[in-house]
């Protein structure tokens, strides 16, 4: 049975092919939950929050496909590869993509510089990459989920970023619009909505 | 002895429980013990190795006498496909079958010109970062720069050059993969167990160079097959995913209720399954038998899969309790039962669906027609597709140069139409052949769609230039049947890569290729408390 969670929200992950995106989510989904087909269990009380996590294809031949679901999501880690410079020169047209399929929403961007492990073979600095990410408005970390570095940490930020959002209104929930849920009861999506709108009230 | 299918069973799951095999494959552990007995009993009703024999003198007979057989007893042959083909036989059965052993004989080397050509760097690229993550475990594929990893990159990057306006796409790398495992260079001087073995010598001189026994399969699914698959775009699998939930609705309408309800794009479960054949969803001897039909009967076969796949998990009030949210649903279609993707069980029933050609060709000008109204002509002209064997050798340059048209419109040989493919009755003879192309011509008539149109012009631009001076020469003995090397059967197949375990345990994503690959993957989801919260 689905624990009770109060927020749902939908995140993409998206950059170039092989910057590590699947692995990235798989150290965070299944490096914790032994199985992923109950995402929920074991979890305590307290304030909670769903991550729906979409995973999607590098190659730009299925952009065609995937950013169809920019619009549904409400964050997004921005992943390029620390060891390929060209990943990292390629952030700035992933923005632009998604800018231009998202409207009229929003995504909360989080730059993720990722295999961090690999610090020898670096191409990019962490120094620029901070500079484009406040370029952006983004927030940068760097991530390695071989080592398990920071990988927790990328995801709970943007959460709570977003969280923050939702919270002052800056961002809302809207009928039709898959990035933000409200929970309780999530199966029945109409009625929940009405009993989490006032839920929400009362956290804040 | 047991078949080498049997002997790899147990090599890839080294436990001495066979529920390890259940567990490899499926996430749900919970019910996986009783589904491992169910998956063992079933193991071990394996071919007989005596039917397997009996098979692969049939076969060989089939493959000797290749145009007589697709000629007259063609249902004989797709029923033989339905039933398995011997592995040790499957590769030439495939280039047979797809028409890729005649691109060949057409083609002469071309694919040396394209192998030694050094190829455009943007795809070599991509090609490259792909290589190590296709069947990591499978032994053919597991060293970094090996014999597997090289002839892979020389497949790809030789379709890019072959086809430079549709370059690489990350879908083609297992279905190249899985091809060269069947076609595999001459056995190195490595591994010599199972072998290119004993009594056939003659191998040696069909095996010219082996990669391009795939690389011209390769060509076959992509242009004949699933044209358009692979294209910039991707329209033609957006246009097969509405296909595939139009026909879901008769098939089982418990499932499509439920899947448009949720509002769950096909895109979200069957990219991967259409684009990769399902060769990284099912279990791998299930993989195989979908192959041997897919390749006589054509993508009906990969419509039909996908159907009993969407019926079985989701078909029944039961069977949607445990999915009632969107999420669960997809995980549901991400990590299916074992049991519904079992080869013998899917075999049955993929042969039992009542899922015609017509049908997915109604449905396809349905959904062509919607696609055109609401988004426009589509952006990439594909040629038309082609209903299987039969319909691939038709299409092929056959004895016909009396349908050769006017000089001012050229219809490609591979553009017979929809309908006459759903033609039911095999044409014997060429008259016969004639008559039922005038008739789809005439169909063509009474439905003018511009893009329909359009896409049978495109097939002609689709052939490769060297294809058409040749046309008349490859008339009715076909090559094939000229230098068959005699092949004897052996007790092992002749087969010497096998795979060791063939499917990443959780199947998907991550670490393999395609992951990133196919699609848009709902890959995970976590509830998290957030106790540090700020509170304001």
């Amino acid at each position: 049975m689905e624990a009770i969670w109060l927020y749902q929200f939908r995140l993409i992950v998206i950059g170039d092919s092989t910057v590590g995106k699947s692995c990235l989510i798989r150290r965070f989904t299944e490096g914790r939950f032994a199985q992923v087909s109950d995402p929920t269990v074991g979890i305590e009380p307290g304030k909670r929050i769903k991550l729906q996590i979409w995973d999607t294809a590098g190659q730009e031949r299925f952009r065609s496909i995937t950013r169809a679901y920019y619009r549904n999501s409400v964050g997004g880690l921005l992943l390029f590869d620390i060891t390929n410079r060209r990943s990292f020169q390629n952030v700035h047209e992933w923005l632009e993509e998604t800018k231009v399929h998202v409207q009229p929403y929003q995504i909360v961007f989080v730059l993720v510089g990722h295999k961090c492990d690999l610090d020898t073979q670096r191409q990019v600095t962490r120094h620029e990459a901070e500079k484009l990410a406040a370029a952006y408005g983004m927030k940068y970390i760097e991530t390695s989920a071989r080592d398990a570095i920071n990988v927790e940490k990328a995801f709970t930020d943007l959460t709570k970023d977003i969280y923050e959002l939702v919270k002052r209104g800056d961002i809302s929930i809207q009928e039709g619009w898959e990035g933000v849920k409200s929970g309780f009861v999530p199966n029945v999506v109409h009625s929940s909505e009405e009993v989490v709108k006032s839920e929400r009230r009362c956290l804040c | 002895m047991r078949s080498r299918t049997s002997v790899w069973s147990h090599e890839c799951f080294p436990t001495a429980c066979p529920d390890a095999l259940a567990l490899a494959q499926c996430r749900h552990s919970c019910d996986s013990c009783a589904v491992g007995r169910w998956m063992y009993k079933y193991r071990l009703e394996e071919v007989p190795l005596e039917v397997l024999r009996q098979r692969e003198s049939k076969w060989l007979d089939m493959l000797n006498n290749w145009d007589k057989w697709m000629a007259k007893k063609h249902k004989k042959i797709r029923l033989r496909c339905q039933k398995g083909i011997p592995p040790s036989l499957r590769g030439r059965a495939w280039q047979y079958l797809s028409g890729g052993k005649v691109k060949l004989q057409q083609n002469p080397g071309k694919f040396d010109e394209l192998d030694m050509s050094p190829g455009d760097s943007k795809w070599l690229d991509v090609i490259e970062r792909d290589l190590h993550r296709q069947f990591p475990f499978h032994e053919m594929f597991v060293s970094r720069g090996g014999h597997g990893q090289q002839d892979l990159f020389r497949v790809l990057k030789a379709y890019t050059l072959y086809r430079p306006e549709e370059g690489y796409c990350q879908a083609q790398a297992p279905i190249a993969a899985v091809l060269l495992m069947h076609m595999p260079a001459e056995v190195p001087p490595g591994p010599g167990q199972a072998g290119g073995g004993q009594g056939t010598p003659s191998s040696k001189a069909l095996c010219l160079s082996h990669p391009q026994q795939a690389f011209w399969c390769l060509v076959q699914i992509c242009e004949k097959y699933l044209p358009g698959y692979y294209s910039e775009k991707l329209e033609a699998i957006q246009l097969d995913g509405e296909i595939l939930f139009s026909l879901l609705q008769k098939v089982s309408p418990v499932a499509h209720k439920h899947l448009s309800r949720q509002k769950i794009d096909p895109l979200l479960y069957m990219t991967e399954w259409f684009m990769c054949a399902f060769a990284r969803t099912l279990p791998w001897s299930s993989v195989l038998r979908v192959w041997d039909m897919f390749f006589c009967e054509g993508v009906k076969i990969i419509f039909r899969v996908g159907l009993v796949l969407l019926k079985h998990a989701l078909g029944s009030p039961e069977k949607l309790k445990a999915c009632q949210g969107q999420y669960e649903t997809i995980e549901r279609l991400r990590s299916l039962s074992p049991k519904i993707m079992q080869e013998a069980f899917l075999v049955q029933e993929v042969i039992e669906l009542p899922v015609t050609e017509r049908q997915i060709e109604r449905e396809h000008l349905i959904q062509l027609r919607r696609w055109q109204e609401t988004r426009g002509e589509l952006q990439c002209c594909s040629p038309p597709r082609l209903h299987g064997a039969k319909a691939i050798l038709e299409a092929e340059p056959g004895p016909r140069p009396t349908l050769q048209p006017s000089p001012s419109i050229r219809l490609p040989p591979d553009a017979p139409l929809p309908g006459s493919k759903s033609k039911p009755k095999p044409p014997k003879q060429v008259p016969k052949e004639q008559q039922k192309q005038e008739k789809a011509s005439g169909q063509l008539d009474k439905t003018p769609k511009p893009g329909q149109a359009k896409m049978a012009i495109a097939g002609g631009d689709a052939c490769p230039p060297q294809d058409v001076p040749r046309r008349t020469q490859s008339t009715r003995t076909h090559p094939l049947r000229t230098q068959l090397p005699r092949f004897q059967p052996t007790t092992a197949p002749r087969r010497a890569w096998c795979p060791r375990r063939v499917r990443t345990p959780t199947c998907n994503p991550g670490i393999s290729g395609l992951q990133g690959g196919v699609s848009t993957h709902l890959h995970g989801s976590r509830t998290d408390t957030f106790q540090g919260l700020p509170t304001p």
